[in-house]
């Protein structure tokens, strides 16, 4: 193959490195209004009144918005509970109150504190146990003890399974909150044209559901909502489905008729989009005496914060994760989605696989140690198989788990590390963690589709409609790949045109690992039919079977007879296809999956991507300092369309994963629930000087349901990442983490117990 | 009540990309709000306003800054290289080239200030080794590529030519 497999470059790269890639707030509309969000200082709180009276003599303002100047109408999400801008009242350090757009940020900014906003202050609650008992305040008035609903899974016989175990271990586990920390920082502009339609610019994951969204809350008809292409500086789950300034920008625009821009700071950046859900975990496993597993029970607490959004699903595919991760006969789960008044959680890369899998990877060296088994043995005793369908209904074809553990541990010198002596102030450790993913996930009632639209012109080339986004994962690169491969034309020849909604076809959106995979699917099966096309036309205009012509560098050519030959063009022209010009060819992929049920029972992907990976780390002894040396990873990603775009998300996903274990915090003022890691340096990011020595491998298991054999690679890179970091520090120093990030004091402690 | 369009007002001459530039500005403005509001220059990018992100990064006098912590003000008299000077006549400077061919960029936020930094080492010291170009780019975030491409991208120049 000529382009599929190959180190293919970002087709936005030249774009990107010339500083010529348009991002929201690069956008200069003509007359264009600058907004800025006022938001409550108090963590729960009841709006008495709001006066804006001052705001507008102040030269320069437009208007002034509160929650009584809109249509009142919450967001869908999967529990609506949060409208644009407060009505009543404000749950969180940073709820949106009111909203001023002015001729200038500097404007928009000095005006906020013209807004006069009579709170009546109410008792908060930070802590999910706490939201949960009786007698705490109440978040939403319709969710008794703030529980948004528990999510339970019960499958094969538990108790029955426990009671065969001959071991049976139990742990607690907690994870803390982690802010995405895209390098942009939310931007949205709209415009309301003349047309009336409103166009909205928002670098996001789903047009789809930013669409459905705006629309929604804006009380406007879908089809008078349109997102528009703009560059996305990052992405990671934070815009997966919508971000609630899309709403207020939207309504400005409306209230104004004019195009109205909002930017985040920094700080309102980490401090009021979603974040990862803390979760706490209780973890009871039972095995036989040769480790293999019988069952497992995962309990969760998880820490909803303020609104609802995605909260259930993460839950959910926590469950999933579990069910499915080594093969475990049975398995039960309760995940309490449980509101407090903090910052709301959301998707997160790996979406809530990385907190569930934590504790199973942690768990699993302790099981191991506990039966006198090597946990390298323990894994490939419980290892998935291709051909398996785990507890909860995952169907696996294709699995390249235990493949990937024989190449981490062969690669890492595994064993002779594992036992090594470990003495001096300095102390090597290594630990092993693995991880399963899916590639696409039937969750939601929107439907789990991808549809690309593909026209070629009369001079050959073609232009591909590809409606999710792309936040700088190469996924716009991965399908001009695939349709240069299919249609034989060099990568020039294909433009990517992606996320507007008014000229693309919908995909559900770029998330759960899923864009390479079903976009890539629709992509391929789009090209292979306007090849078709092509050979059709040509086969009639040459008076020759279409079987015997051959596609190459934009000719079709009779293999008998190369005099016999026409260029794309005029295959196009000639087809009775064509319309205006132009040959189109549109395909809709729909795998062929289940939709998650409330039970939960159901194979929700068509294909599911495995990884392991080992972690080498040293341990000061002295100070508690955990520093990674060394990454060795191997990852079932089916067939790598792009290894170098491939190489890319797993190294990507290894620094977060390494910021998850050991820095990574959102930290909380449990008196006020303001959030004091305002900024990126006290969320302590990795660094380049941070970043250890990796060794990828990719392990190709060729699925018969990805494009060429691909799986999703997006997010699993950073799911087991923290549990091997975390397994490293014990075999190190024999400190075994029950929560993230691993402290230094914490393990400074745990080796001299007497200083604490 | 404060009114924030009554600001002073500065002169200021300097020469952007290698072109001459003149224009009144509030003292309080800084240089990348100049550079992005001003001259539309938006290849700089704001990613977090106080110097942490490196995302800002344009060269003053050959030298690496964050243009958010700089005052346009400070920058009178000056040479300011911003990523949009990098490429000449649509052809790539080598770095760029290499970032392009090394998957160095993903959501291509932080490039310009990467290649900024990246450019500045390589015009102080051409070979420069593997720690001095992680020290050069030791004040930029990047949140996607986990940095492996980066450094690999600008080692690849740097093993190069004389």
């Amino acid at each position: 193959m000529k382009y599929i497999g190959k180190r293919v470059p970002e087709i936005h790269g030249w774009a990107k490195v010339t500083g010529q890639a348009t991002f929201t707030d690069d956008l200069r509309l003509p007359g264009m209004l600058h907004a800025k969000i006022l938001r409550s200082p108090h963590a729960h709180a009841r709006i008495r009144g709001i006066d804006v009276s001052k705001v507008l003599q102040l030269p320069g303002v437009v208007t002034v918005m509160t929650g009584k100047d809109t249509p009142g109408i919450k967001y869908v999400a999967q529990v609506s509970d949060m409208y644009p801008l407060a009505m009543d009242k404000v749950r969180y350090v940073g709820d949106p109150v009111a909203v001023v757009a002015a001729e200038s940020e500097e404007i928009a900014r000095e005006a906020l504190s013209l807004i006069e906003v009579d709170y009546e202050v109410l008792p908060a609650v930070f802590d999910p146990r706490e939201a949960l008992k009786q007698g705490a305040p109440q978040i939403h008035e319709d969710k008794a003890n703030n529980l948004v609903l528990t999510i339970k899974r019960d499958f094969g016989n538990v108790d029955q399974g426990f009671a065969e175990s001959d071991f049976v271990f139990e742990d607690e586990f907690s994870t803390q909150a982690v802010p995405h920390c895209n390098m942009e920082p939310r931007s949205s502009a709209a415009l309301m044209n003349t047309e009336g339609v409103l166009q909205i610019w928002s670098g996001t994951q789903s047009p789809y559901f930013v669409r459905k969204e705006v629309a929604h809350v804006c009380n406007l008809p879908i089809s008078h909502v349109q997102v528009m292409e703009i560059h996305c500086g990052g992405g990671f789950g934070s815009r997966s489905k919508y971000c609630e300034d899309e709403g207020v920008t939207a309504l400005l625009a409306i209230r104004t008729g004019s195009p109205v821009r909002i930017t985040f700071s920094r700080e309102e950046e980490m401090t009021t989009t979603r974040i990862r859900h803390p979760f706490n975990i209780h973890l009871k496993t039972g095995v036989k005496k040769d480790g293999t597993f019988v069952a497992r029970q995962m309990d969760l607490i998880v820490d909803k914060g303020a609104y609802c959004h995605y909260g259930p699903a993460v839950t959910g595919y926590a469950a999933g994760t579990a069910a499915s991760h080594y093969r475990v006969p049975h398995f039960r789960f309760t995940g309490d989605v449980v509101y407090t008044n903090k910052q709301a959680g959301g998707p997160f890369r790996g979406f809530g696989a990385p907190q569930a899998i934590f504790a199973i990877e942690s768990q699993m060296d302790t099981i191991a140690e506990k039966l006198g088994i090597d946990p390298l043995e323990l894994r490939l005793r419980n290892a998935n198989q291709s051909g398996d369908t785990t507890a909860c209904g995952w169907q696996i074809t294709t699995c390249g788990l235990e493949e990937c553990l024989q190449k981490v541990v062969s690669s890492t010198n595994w064993q002779e590390k594992w036992k090594a002596e470990k003495t001096g102030r300095f102390r090597q450790g290594i630990g092993l963690a693995t991880a399963i993913h899916v590639s696409g996930s039937n969750v939601f009632p929107d439907g789990e589709f991808s549809s690309i639209e593909i026209k070629m012109f009369l001079d050959g080339q073609v232009s591909v409609y590809k409606g999710s986004g792309d936040t700088g994962t190469w996924a716009n690169t991965v399908i001009a790949q695939i349709v240069a491969e299919e249609l034989q034309l060099p990568m020039e020849k294909v433009r990517l045109i992606s996320m507007d909604t008014e000229t693309t076809p919908q995909s559900l959106g770029s998330f759960a690992s899923r864009v390479a995979f079903e976009d890539g699917n629709a992509a391929r099966m789009a090209a292979i039919q306007l090849r078709n096309y092509l050979l059709e036309s040509a086969s009639a205009r040459l008076q020759v079977p279409g079987e015997e012509l051959q596609i190459e560098q934009g000719q079709i050519v009779y293999q008998e007879d190369a005099e016999k030959r026409i260029s794309y063009g005029d295959a196009v022209f000639h087809s009775p296809r064509c319309v205006g010009h132009l040959l189109n060819s549109f395909y809709q992929y729909v795998p062929n999956t289940v939709r998650l049920t409330p039970q939960g029972y159901a194979n929700v992907s068509a294909a599911y991507a495995f990884s392991a990976q080992a972690a080498e780390v040293e341990v000061d002894t002295e100070t508690g300092q955990v520093r990674v040396l060394r990454f060795t990873v191997a990852q079932d990603v089916g067939k790598a369309i792009n290894p170098i775009a491939v190489e890319g998300q797993i190294e990507g996903a290894l620094a977060q994963g390494m910021g998850y274990a050991l820095t990574e915090e959102l930290i909380v003022d449990p008196e006020t629930g303001r959030v004091v890691s305002d900024c990126l340096d006290r969320v302590m990011l990795p660094t380049v000087m941070d970043i250890p020595q990796e060794q990828i491998f990719l392990v190709e298991t060729c699925d018969p349901e990805g494009p060429y054999g691909a799986k999703g690679v997006g997010e699993i890179g950073l799911n087991p990442t923290a549990a091997a970091i975390a397994n490293a520090v014990h075999n190190a120093v024999g400190y075994r983490a029950h929560k993230l990030p691993i402290e230094a004091e914490d393990v400074y402690y745990f080796l001299h117990p007497e200083k604490r | 009540m404060l009114n924030p369009l009554e600001q002073t007002i500065i002169s200021l001459q300097l020469r952007v990309n290698g072109l001459p530039v003149q224009e009144d500005v509030p003292a309080q403005m800084t240089l990348l709000e100049f550079l992005r509001q001003r001259l539309r220059l938006t290849g700089a990018k704001e990613g977090c306003g106080s110097g942490e992100c490196g995302a800002c990064t344009v060269l003053l006098d050959g030298r690496p800054v964050n243009a958010c912590l700089v005052l346009a003000a400070e920058a009178n008299d000056a040479e300011i290289r911003t990523i949009e000077g990098e490429a000449r006549d649509g052809r790539l400077t080598p770095l760029q080239q290499a970032f392009i061919e090394h998957g160095a960029i993903q959501c291509g936020f932080c490039t310009s200030g990467m290649v900024l930094s990246a450019q500045a080492l390589l015009e102080r010291n051409p070979h420069p080794g593997r720690e001095e170009i992680v020290e050069a780019i030791a004040g930029h975030l990047c949140r996607c590529t986990g940095y492996v491409q980066i450094v690999e991208a600008i080692e690849s120049v740097a093993g190069k030519g004389s």
